[in-house]
């Protein structure tokens, strides 16, 4: 891997003091760094670091506030998808951009700026089978419909479109997330050939060890700063996770003891969902806060998709006070006592058109009224408590939900199922995505109190504070399994491994 | 994320359709007790020439994803312009019919796709304002076309069983067969009525696609009513939503789901024939219209059936609820 | 959800929007209005001001100015003339509003609803006139909710289904009807073609419609629901908001409007066949837009879509005053729904991208 050496002197891509913000909260600060013709280059950082963020401004979907791009010894503007692929950019994207309706063959054609307006059939495909031969996808062929293909082999054909475009950089944002290990294997592979031929190679991934099996160097942010820039051959996994982190955070305030004389409980037995969750079983109790600690496509959110009702081919048993939770219809689990915060705020969470007392009393109408007639009193009595419960000021109530910063937006979305007596488990999905510090706390605040109230209390979440600030149980998980379970005595570095490393030790 | 199962329904759909329409069309004798002849196919073209091309422009924008209801407006529009300015040179009335029709696809679509605004009210309203400019250019009447040169040589029969208007249908069919299949533009227009976020990430120039697609259903829908209006001699201002429906019809027939993603000029062709088939058939057996109706309402139930999530969620529900009951409960 | 702010119709828009805007109000015609509602949008870092209502107020005030300008437009008997021509398709635009408010966008099979209810009122004519209306209420809401059943438990596509329910009722009620005009055995529906106060029937029903609609959109469970699942439906879906249950009311409350509609048209024709229910199914949308129910879902009200109706009449009724012909009654209309459309839609997204 090193007979690039001498041109990795010469940087091909220069990334010079870029910085982002967005409403005011910077989001990127002043990152620089450069990635050599060759090199492959690992972006790591817990959430919210500014990855994401970076990769945009690099692919052409964001414009940088300040500082500047450098490829191939030339600064230039990324104004859009289609200008960035001009000068040589290709992009895996952190979410999977293929489209299931064409064909294999069609979806490594799309888009590309060399892709020749009349289509060159027999060329075409014999090239499609070689790049998927790469991939180990022998078995597809090109003319095959992309969506009779799993996740794990659409994401593949992503990273072999993204390969194939003869790019001078090509960035892959989390390419592995939903892959398995001999997926993984062919990715890298692939990658370590288009690197050979000279192409500079920037991969963002939350599995540590792969950064480290696969980048020459790693740049690491948090908070949006550049940490360090180090050969990957001076790392371990836990000096990136020490980078990442800073302190490894450790236990806050000691796990609550159970409940000699527990309340109500929820208990759930092999749980399974195809393809995304494998035999889950937990049995929680009221006044605890149980916390599952998984990355994308570890099945932590899955678990609490699946109990919301959200997973209509879900099986298993669950059971909440002792009576079956009809948990493959979400109007049936919402009747049961299951209130579910999803991790998509946007768009399967909160009604942002809507005024916030709208957002708050959304789930409660049928209390606040008698035979379906509400009664304006109660309704506004409801709203205004809810709004203290939260810290929302009483006046904004009219507002609509979509002019709050994130923070509060989040507060709404939580305060939601809150305060109700038809509620007794409450499954949140990244209860503090997109959110600030001080939101976090007020966040944390609640919940706990929701949990002190006698609710059971379930979250998943990626973030390691919030996983040991909250969790009195922390379940780790991943690749569709739970891995270990933890009452105290877990500190950020363990639950980092369990959840980042596969069987691929560093 | 999983989207829907595999693509079969834009081959199957079509396929299938088309079959069955056609072995009633060959089991109309039974009926009627006369043999088909030439004619009988001559005019089934010449009812594919009526809806034919409105039927590929609509597609083409339901292929994207979008709903283009203007076009019945347009369809309406072009045969009245080119009536009235197609007097002595009927290819000066064409051109004009269809230069008009690209020019109100071009603005809608330039609205539709810069503003992100969905196609349908803004496409419903043109449909509304083009219905009244049509009447309002011939006072609501219908206006007759003169030029009997013309109106006859669209009736010439070539083959026997063409006609001009249904051999320029069935070319605009090839064009866009060949478009679609042969240049990248075909995937791209897909790929934007798949997934328009993918798309964009992808590279793929998805305002100009929809500005394109808007430009050509309209003129492919004043060409429609143009060459539609020279046949019969005559423009109407008015023929209700009926066109609209019937061209609808043909797209879902032809495997093309409102949702995006799906659908190929071939079985657009397909589906377009099985209406003009069907037509025919009525024609031909002189059976009640309800008949047809209630043909139509069946085919479009099971196209409705295919394309519901709600249905396929609640099938997968049933099968993960079985899965449970065969496993033994192992608690009390 | 407080109505408020929400509920300023068209036609009630008051000077309170007026200041600063006296500038174009004069000239400009509706067909030029999206370039002064985006420079209306640009001026808006004052709160309330948006390009919608300063349009629809340009648009009222040129129909104001220009029936001052016209001979018989500011009448009582040319105020009635409009009432009149609004209520029919009012009613069912009251309905459509709902589903729409709902999230079910359209339904293409209105007219062949409404003809079917009229054939089946016109039929039970001699079992009294109670029980005729209940009758033709009933198969409204009964062919209607089906189709919202559908939509809302499994999420069918609202414009194909209704295009199949539209073949399926127009076949069906030609077979039974066997194709000819339904005259009533006996006329008991004279009573609905009486004009109290010298205004139809139909014209009160609208306003009662109306009231009820609005009532029900904004104080029922069922109501606010209907807002949360128009707005966003997977969100509606993921809170365990009974989004089946909910869309069925929407389209029965819809089929009620239907029936209505077919009942008045079937006592105003005194008979039925296949093409009485003529373009209602558009008309009725038309309506809805005009009054700035945003297709999508989520927004808007019954009084807006009364504003729109009687907005729509009153343009119609004006033109043909000014000799215009239908031709540009409908030009304008289509016109005037486009500015609308774009107007709401500008104004719901901005800001946002």
């Amino acid at each position: 891997m090193s007979d690039m050496a001498g041109d990795r002197a010469r940087p091909q891509v220069c990334v010079e003091v870029l910085s982002r913000s967005f409403g005011g909260v910077a989001a990127v600060r002043e990152v620089s760094f450069t990635v050599g013709a060759g090199e492959i280059h690992g972006l790591c950082g817990h959430n919210g670091a500014g990855k994401s963020t970076v990769v945009k401004m690099l692919s052409g979907q964001l414009a940088p506030d300040s500082g500047r791009i450098v490829i191939g010894g030339q600064p230039v503007v990324l104004g859009s998808r289609q200008a960035a692929q001009r000068l040589g950019v290709a992009l895996v994207d952190q979410e999977l951009s293929v489209v299931p309706e064409l064909t294999v063959l069609d979806n490594l054609l799309l888009g590309g700026v060399s892709t020749p307006l009349l289509n060159r059939r027999r060329a075409a495909a014999a090239r499609c089978r070689q790049v998927l031969g790469d991939m180990g996808l022998d078995r597809i062929r090109p003319q095959q419909p992309l969506a009779e293909l799993s996740i794990g082999e659409r994401q593949l054909v992503e990273v072999a479109r993204a390969l194939s475009q003869n790019a001078r950089l090509v960035i892959l944002d989390e390419p592995t997330a939903t892959l398995s290990d001999v997926e993984t294997e062919y990715v890298f592979a692939a990658i370590r050939r288009v690197a050979a031929r000279g192409c500079s190679v920037i991969f963002v991934s939350h599995r540590l060890s792969e950064v480290l099996e696969l980048c020459d160097t790693v740049t690491v942010l948090r908070d949006g700063r550049r940490i360090a820039t180090t050969p990957a051959s001076e790392l371990t996994v836990s000096d990136l996770i020490v980078q990442m982190l800073g302190e490894a955070p450790h236990r806050l305030t000691a796990a609550r003891a159970p409940d000699p004389q527990p309340g109500h409980s929820l208990r759930i037995e092999g749980l399974r969902v195809p393809g995304r969750l494998t035999d889950f079983s937990l049995t929680a109790q009221a006044g605890r806060v149980y916390a599952l600690a998984g990355q994308l496509g570890s099945g932590a959110s899955d678990v609490l998709r699946a109990l919301a009702g959200l997973h209509p081919q879900a099986t298993g048993r669950v059971r909440l006070r002792d009576r079956a939770v009809p948990f493959r219809n979400p109007v049936g689990a919402a009747a049961a006592g299951v209130a579910f915060v999803s991790s998509d705020r946007k768009s399967e969470g909160l009604f942002l058109d809507k005024p916030i007392a709208a957002n708050f009393l959304a789930t409660r109408l049928p209390g606040l009224g008698r035979a379906g007639l509400l009664s304006s009193r109660r309704e506004h009595q409801a709203a205004r408590s809810l709004a203290e419960l939260v810290g929302i000021a009483d006046h904004r109530l009219r507002e609509p939900t979509a002019a709050l910063s994130g923070g509060n937006q989040q507060r709404v979305f939580v305060g939601r199922s809150l305060g109700r007596d038809d509620v007794y488990a409450l499954l949140l999905d990244e209860p503090t995505r997109g959110v600030d510090i001080g939101g976090r706390a007020a966040i944390h605040r609640l919940l706990r109190a929701a949990a002190d109230a006698g609710l059971i209390v379930v979250f998943a979440s990626t973030e390691l504070e919030e996983l040991l600030e909250l969790g009195d149980v922390i379940i780790t998980m991943r690749e569709t399994r739970m891995v270990a379970r933890y009452e105290g005595g877990a500190d950020g570095a363990v639950l980092m491994r369990d959840m980042t490393q596969g069987e691929r030790a560093a | 994320m999983i989207r829907r199962p595999a693509a079969p329904p834009e081959t199957l759909v079509p396929g299938v359709a088309l079959v069955v329409v056609l072995i009633t069309f060959f089991c109309t004798p039974l009926m009627s007790g006369r043999a088909l002849t030439a004619f009988d196919v001559y005019n089934t073209f010449q009812g594919l020439a009526q809806l034919g091309l409105l039927t590929l422009g609509l597609g083409l924008t339901m292929i994207a994803g979008e709903f283009d209801l203007s076009v019945a407006g347009t369809y309406v529009l072009g045969g009245m312009l080119a009536v009235r300015t197609g007097q002595s040179s009927a290819i000066l009335g064409i051109v004009l019919a269809v230069g008009a029709g690209a020019a109100i696809g071009a603005v809608q679509g330039g609205i539709i796709a810069r503003l992100r605004i969905p196609s349908l009210p803004v496409t419903l309203a043109t449909y509304v304002a083009l219905l009244g400019l049509t009447s309002a250019m011939s006072g609501g009447l219908s206006v007759t076309y003169t030029n009997t040169g013309a109106t006859l040589w669209m009736d010439r029969h070539i083959a026997g069983i063409f006609s001009p208007p249904s051999l320029i249908t069935l070319t605009g069919f090839v064009i866009a067969a060949a478009v679609f299949g042969g240049t990248r533009l075909g995937r791209e227009i897909r790929a934007i009525g798949g997934d328009r976020r993918a798309s964009r990430v992808a590279g793929v120039r998805v305002e100009r696609g929809l500005v394109g697609l808007f430009t050509a259903s309209g003129s492919l829908a004043a060409l429609s009513g143009a060459l539609f209006s020279y046949s019969y001699a005559a423009a109407n201002p008015n023929p209700g939503l009926q066109p609209l429906i019937l061209a609808t019809v043909g797209c879902l027939v032809g495997g093309v789901s409102l949702v995006g993603g799906r659908g190929l000029p071939a079985g657009l062709l397909a589906g377009a024939l099985s209406v003009a088939l069907l037509g025919q058939v009525d024609a031909i057996t002189a059976i009640p219209d309800y008949y047809t109706e209630l043909l139509y309402a069946a085919l479009l139930g099971v196209i409705v059936a295919v394309d519901a999530p709600g249905l396929r969620r609640g099938l997968d529900r049933l099968k993960a609820r079985a899965a449970t009951i065969r496993t033994p409960d192992r608690r009390p | 959800m407080t109505a408020a702010d929400n509920d300023r119709s068209p036609a009630m828009a008051t000077a309170r929007d007026l200041p600063g805007r006296q500038d174009g109000a004069d000239t400009a015609p509706p067909a030029q209005e999206p370039a002064s509602a985006a420079a209306a949008g640009r001026l808006s870092g004052l709160r309330g001001v948006d390009p919608l209502d300063v349009g629809i107020v340009i648009v009222v005030l040129a129909v104001i100015v220009t029936g001052m300008l016209t001979t018989r437009f500011f009448s009582l008997a040319n105020a009635r003339a409009i009432l009149a021509s609004t209520a029919s398709v009012g009613i069912t635009a009251i309905g459509a509003t709902v589903v729409m408010i709902a999230g079910s966008a359209v339904s293409l099979a209105v007219s062949q609803t409404a003809t079917v209810v009229a054939m089946i009122f016109l039929a039970t004519q001699q079992f009294g006139l109670a029980a005729a209306i209940i009758a033709g209420l009933l198969s409204g809401v009964a062919m209607t909710a089906i189709q919202g059943a559908v939509i809302g438990f499994w999420t069918a596509n609202p414009i194909v289904l209704t295009i199949a329910a539209g073949f399926a009722i127009g076949g069906v009620a030609t077979w039974i009807s066997g194709g000819t005009t339904v005259y009533p055995q006996v006329t008991a529906f004279n009573g609905l073609n009486d004009t109290p106060l010298g205004l139809p029937l139909a014209v009160y029903v609208l306003l009662a419609i109306t009231g009820v609609a609005q009532w029900l959109l904004r104080r029922t469970t069922a109501g606010r629901y209907m807002y949360l699942i128009g707005e966003n439906p997977r969100a509606a879906r993921a809170a365990g908001l009974p989004v089946g249950r909910v869309t069925v009311i929407a389209w029965a409350i819809f089929g009620a409007c239907i029936a209505l509609t077919g009942v008045f048209l079937a006592a105003f024709n005194t008979s039925a066949n296949a093409s009485l229910g003529g373009t209602l199914s558009l008309d009725a949308i038309a309506a809805v837009l005009a009054g700035g129910t945003a297709i999508g879902g989520g927004k808007g009200s019954a009084v807006r879509t009364l504003g729109g109706a009687l907005l729509i009449s009153a343009i119609s009724d004006l033109l043909l005053l000014r000799g215009f012909s239908t031709g540009i009654q409908l030009l304008v209309k289509g016109l005037l729904v486009a500015f609308v459309v774009i107007a709401v839609h500008v104004r719901s997204t901005r800001g946002r991208r």
